[in-house]
């Protein structure tokens, strides 16, 4: 394996920034071995996109992101053996894989009392307590930490729950936020709760007010620097955005964060200026609309671009929604300000959807970026493992086609005369998982993409005829 | 068609047939009918609306077609076949749904059942993954909103003593439900494990007091039973999520075993927790809800603070119904791609190890022609345990 | 003289169509084998002797199915999407919608009137539906898979049959025959179950009149029946559906030598 890593050639990013991404994951693993070694500052499993990155950074707590140390096994192509492992304790190879993954690792370790032989950098360090929230829409994560509890039983968990309103196009959620937030301002007290007794140390609400700060803060920035996307020729697509999702993710409250984006904004802006574009010849403008990155195959986005087409936006890992267009009710507290955000992060479609009838929040963001950003089709992926992110993608392309026709075309009417019509965008569904490289078929895939490509070209020349 | 003088277990086996026909037949007489999926919606509120809730079925003899333009084949099973069967208007007597946040491919889901189905009222219940005080606060807000939503659909006020009062009945009919198990008791069991899930089964397609009344029938009937249908077979308790097809009990039953109990939905995951009375009756179906009904789907905290420890605390139930029933063996059945349970199954496992009960592990896909081929290893275990 | 090849490597088998100035001159189809290579290179021998010209008279070559980045002499890959709509479209130019039933998957595209490309869709991974079921059952019965659509439509009795995926359906099947149910009762069910799974497949797109049915599984009469049954209309079927993606690649070959004729870059093409 590690032979084999050597010689695997690096994906090409299209910005530096993106490039620089490998080693800062390479160093946050490596990282967290050396402070399990010290034994100074305490380590905790946990999820992204729970809005408590501030609290855990305030109590000078270290995330392991155990979503992420899967991905790398998976984009190292070495997860299969972990994967094995937790299916012969008996865990189902149709559930989560992420959580197969860790699980199986988790055991491993726990059994050897030391790392896995050539664990991916380093392995995933023993964690001192694990902090799990299903929100809404994650059962594997409400279910992870305890399966791997039966491994480490003396390791504490903490369960929040993060829920949101459900849009409903019947009732204003504002309604009912009134009681969401309050559960929500509870769970995170909780959590306070409980990292003071793991750590023994009281939390510092002023630095937790610097943290929640510097997070808006970058929260603004991203979107902007994102936005910046929409240039053409696009100057970084979706491959690069799958490494950008790193400081993002996982090191949202701080300025390490915030310096990442400030460097990255000012690339994107000069390569605008440049009209430096991912590629030379752009030609299609493509919409991530859906699903997680096959993390072993990332090297399809560089096969999207081989053939003229570029991602200037995707759904996935667009974790932040720009703070002033959110409405969010003023708050000295930090922790009632990180439970408004969160609410009003899900809710953020929900108004601009009420108004287009058949619309969904869902369905609504994949318009505003289709035309935002241009596009001319939409590519997703399902995942056949994970439910969260991949259920529903088939009923939003049916939804968007409904409801969105965006193309002039000519059809052959039925005594021959040509007629004017409008049609939807085309769209892909891609099926493979996040980290079960047995679920994947380069040529399948590549097949798919190839018919995609002359989808949009015919399309593009019936497009033309009609202007 | 509701024939006054069918009664008791041939009153069953039609409805079963035709599951549905009755709240068809109500509809037609201007009754409102709410479908839900699951076990985790407080079909207390339905009845004290005035509607009947009728639990919605899956099919396991009719293909998934329509249902999969609609919607992920990573979907689990059943969820698929439910939604399926509503788009084929198997259904389409409904004048509502209500979807509980009870698992992704339900939540994931509800924007495809809402739109496609386009009922006059659709609600979704966001119910805690925590049982905490903080939790019970909240999901007493939101069956609150949930009562309120039923109260514009049907015009009118549903006041604490109309739930109080649904309480009464549903209860009534979990009391009935649990002295139909009692027949299961007996080393000849005097009620196949295939008959009381029929009946179980058609008792939530019915408004509540005609489920009362149909189980005072059956109740009457087996009493005077002379001939028992039950094998002297080990014994078997059926575990998993919602069982709702009968194809596995008709396999263990017609391989000389008897199945006597469940820890199942729709079975005594369902029946056995009743709301408790005397208190304020939102409380009552928060408590119910939330922490009497036993789901891999809500997190208990380990208090233990052991492996052993949290297994006693999380399945105890199974343990005390294999008990009671005297219990041979189990039979553990989980879907494909069900994340709650599937998460859980080692740690299942383990417990039976713990309280010394065989048990076989079937993952389904609940198709009647893959649960045909379980029957070479549910015959391998029974002769095992035998 | 300008010849132009089509050739399609598909997962189970191959087809090659040899056509000067679209006229038909040679066709040719076989197993696909392990060596797409070796494959592509036999096809391309049997043709050439089949119209008694050398290699060289080829003016150009589209390869196109699972396989084609293989075909070492191909001037161009287009993916048999492209090449069916092509073909159909020039057999058949009223046609909107096209279900390919193929080994590996079933496939629905929606075309215009011009045989271009609008849209789309692949059966699922999980969900099967490909006509390999076909292939399975014909194996499993120990019949001629020529006959079993007229043997389908000899059934006496409804049976239920559910999955449409090639693994599950062999294990249900040889349940099925250990159950006593007839040949004929079984393989009706089957052709049922599986055109409903890429009937609905291609509801998912959206059915634009008119309809056709092209790929291997579509010499199948009792499927082109149960599609047309659930369609509510005529389908359109070529006369030999499984060349069809080798037609049209032979097609797109021929379109792309006049287009660069009519630059003057005739001499390019030639070599």
């Amino acid at each position: 394996m590690a032979e084999e890593q050597k010689k695997k050639k690096k994906r090409r990013t299209a910005t530096k920034a993106a490039s620089s991404i490998g080693p800062m994951v390479k160093d946050f693993i490596v990282g967290t071995n050396r402070i399990r070694a010290e034994g100074k500052q305490k380590l905790a499993f946990t999820f992204i996109v729970c809005h408590h990155e501030e609290i855990l950074r305030a109590m000078d707590v270290v995330p392991i992101w155990t979503e992420n140390f899967a991905g790398i096994c998976g984009a190292k192509r070495d997860a299969e053996r972990f994967l094995e492992r937790a299916e012969s304790l008996g865990f189902s190879r149709s559930l989560c894989t992420y959580a197969l993954c860790g699980i199986g690792f988790d055991h491993w370790r726990e059994e050897l009392g030391e790392m896995p032989p050539d664990a991916p950098w380093g392995g995933m360090a023993r964690p001192d307590f694990m902090i799990s929230t299903g929100q809404i829409l994650c059962d594997p994560r409400a279910k992870w930490y305890q399966a791997s509890q039966q491994y480490m039983p003396d390791v504490p968990i903490y369960n929040m729950d993060m829920p949101y309103p459900l849009y409903d196009r019947t009732a204003d959620h504002r309604e009912v936020l009134g009681y969401y937030h309050k559960y929500v301002v509870k769970e995170l007290r909780g959590l306070i709760d409980f990292l003071e007794k793991q750590t023994g140390k009281k939390m510092d609400y002023d630095k937790l007010e610097e943290r929640v700060e510097l997070s808006d803060k970058t929260w603004n920035l991203i979107h902007e620097t994102y936005e910046l996307r929409s240039a053409s020729p696009c100057p970084m697509g979706t491959g690069d955005a799958m490494n950008t999702m790193v400081p993002m993710c996982f090191m949202m409250a701080t300025q390490e964060t915030y310096d990442f984006f400030t460097g990255l904004n000012k690339e994107l802006k000069e390569k605008i200026a440049k009209k430096e574009g991912v590629i030379e010849n752009e030609k299609y403008r493509l919409l991530w609309g859906g699903g997680l990155p096959s993390w072993f195959a990332l090297t399809d986005f560089n096969y999207f671009n081989s053939k003229g087409a570029v991602f200037p936006a995707e759904t996935t890992y667009r974790m932040v929604t720009p703070l002033d267009e959110m409405d969010l009710p003023e708050t000295s507290d930090p922790v009632e300000h990180l439970a408004w955000r969160w609410l009003g992060y899900w809710t953020f479609w929900y108004d601009k959807a009420r108004k287009r009838p058949g619309s969904e929040p869902d369905v609504e963001r994949l318009i505003n970026y289709i035309e935002t950003y241009d596009i001319d089709g939409v590519v997703m992926h399902e995942a056949f493992s994970c439910r969260t992110w991949h259920v529903g993608l088939i009923w939003q392309l049916h939804q968007l086609a409904k409801i969105y026709k965006p193309i002039p075309v000519l059809y052959l009417g039925k005594d021959g005369k040509q007629e004017t019509g409008h049609r939807e965008l085309p769209s892909l569904i891609l099926e493979s998982d996040i980290i079960d490289i047995s679920s994947y078929s380069e040529v399948d895939t590549r097949n798919r993409i190839d018919a995609f490509i002359e989808t949009l070209e015919s399309v593009a020349k019936d497009k033309a005829s009609v202007s | 068609m509701n024939d006054k003088k069918v009664k008791g277990l041939s009153k069953v086996e039609n409805y079963y047939q035709h599951y549905g026909l009755r709240a068809g037949e109500l509809n037609k007489e201007g009754e409102k009918v709410i479908g839900y999926i699951c076990s985790f919606v407080p079909v207390e509120i339905i009845t004290a609306a005035g509607c009947i809730p009728f639990r919605i079925k899956g099919d396991v003899h009719e293909p998934i077609t329509k249902g999969d333009n609609l919607m992920e084949t990573i979907v689990c099973p059943l969820v698929r076949s439910y939604f399926d069967l509503c788009l084929k208007g198997r259904y389409d007597f409904l004048s509502g749904i209500v979807i509980p946040h009870a698992c992704d491919s339900m939540v994931r889901g509800y924007s495809a059942w809402n739109y496609s189905l386009d009922l006059p009222y659709s609600y979704f219940l966001n119910i805690p993954s925590v049982v905490k005080e903080s939790s019970f606060e909240f999901f007493n807000a939101e069956l609150n909103n949930y009562r309120r939503g039923l109260e514009r659909f049907v015009g009118k006020e549903i006041s604490d003593d109309d739930i109080a009062g649904a309480i009464r009945l549903h209860n009534n009919n979990r009391e009935k439900a649990k002295a139909l198990y009692e027949f299961t008791k007996p080393e000849v069991p005097l009620i196949s494990g295939t008959e009381l899930r029929k009946v179980l089964a058609v008792g939530l397609s019915l408004p509540i007091s005609e489920s009362n009344q149909l189980f005072d029938e059956v109740l009457t009937e087996i009493k005077e039973r002379k001939a028992s249908p039950g094998k002297k077979g080990p014994r078997i308790l059926i575990d998993g999520a919602c069982i709702d097809n009968y194809s596995i009990m008709e396999i263990v039953e017609g391989l000389e075993a008897d199945v006597v109990t469940d820890t199942v939905c729709t079975g005594t995951r369902d029946y056995w927790p009743e709301a408790d009375t005397g208190i304020d009756p939102i409380d009552a179906l928060a408590i119910r809800y939330l922490d009497k009904i036993n789901c891999p789907k809500t997190y208990r905290e380990n208090r233990p603070g052991t492996f052993e420890g949290d297994i006693a605390d999380r399945f105890g139930d199974i343990g005390a119904r294999a008990e009671e029933f005297n219990v041979d063996g189990a039979i553990l059945l989980v879907y494909k791609f069900c994340d709650p349970f599937g998460f859980e199954v080692p740690a299942r496992k383990a417990y039976y190890e713990s309280v010394g009960i065989p048990l076989l592990c079937l993952e389904s896909e609940y198709s009647a022609g893959t649960i045909g081929q379980l029957k070479t290893r549910i015959q391998a275990f029974l002769e095992m345990i035998g | 003289m300008s010849y132009c090849l089509g050739i399609d490597i598909g997962s189970a088998y191959s087809k090659g169509v040899l056509m000067d100035d679209r006229e038909l001159r040679a066709s040719y189809y076989c197993l696909s084998g392990g060596d797409f290579r070796l494959t592509a290179d036999k096809i391309k021998k049997e043709l050439l002797s089949q119209a008694d010209i050398t290699s060289k008279d080829i003016s150009r070559t589209v390869a196109t199915g699972y396989g084609s980045k293989m075909v070492a002499f191909a001037d161009k890959e287009i993916t048999d999407i492209s090449c069916h709509s092509k073909a159909i479209s020039t057999l058949f130019p009223s046609v909107k919608t096209i279900v390919d039933f193929g080994d590996l998957y079933s496939k629905v595209f929606l075309i215009d009137g011009k045989g271009n490309l609008l849209n789309f869709l692949l059966s699922g991974k999980c969900a099967g539906g490909s006509a390999r079921v076909l292939k399975v059952m014909a194996k499993v019965l120990q019949v001629n898979i020529e006959n079993l659509g007229d043997l389908s439509f000899k059934a006496k009795k409804d049976i239920e049959f559910n999955t449409g995926c090639a693994v599950f359906a062999e294990s249900e099947v040889i349940s099925r025959v250990a159950e006593g149910f007839a040949k004929e009762d079984l393989l009706a069910a089957i052709h049922k179950a599986l055109s409903a799974q890429c009937y609905s497949l291609a509801e998912r797109l959206g059915i634009e009149r008119d309809f056709a049915l092209t790929g291997g599984g579509a010499r199948n009469k009792g499927l082109i029946k149960a599609m047309g049954d659930l369609a509510g209309m005529d389908v359109h079927v070529p006369d030999a559906p499984h060349m069809t993606a080798a037609l049209g690649a032979a097609i797109l070959a021929d379109e792309a030598l006049k287009r660069l004729e009519v630059r003057g870059q005739n001499f390019f093409v030639d070599k």
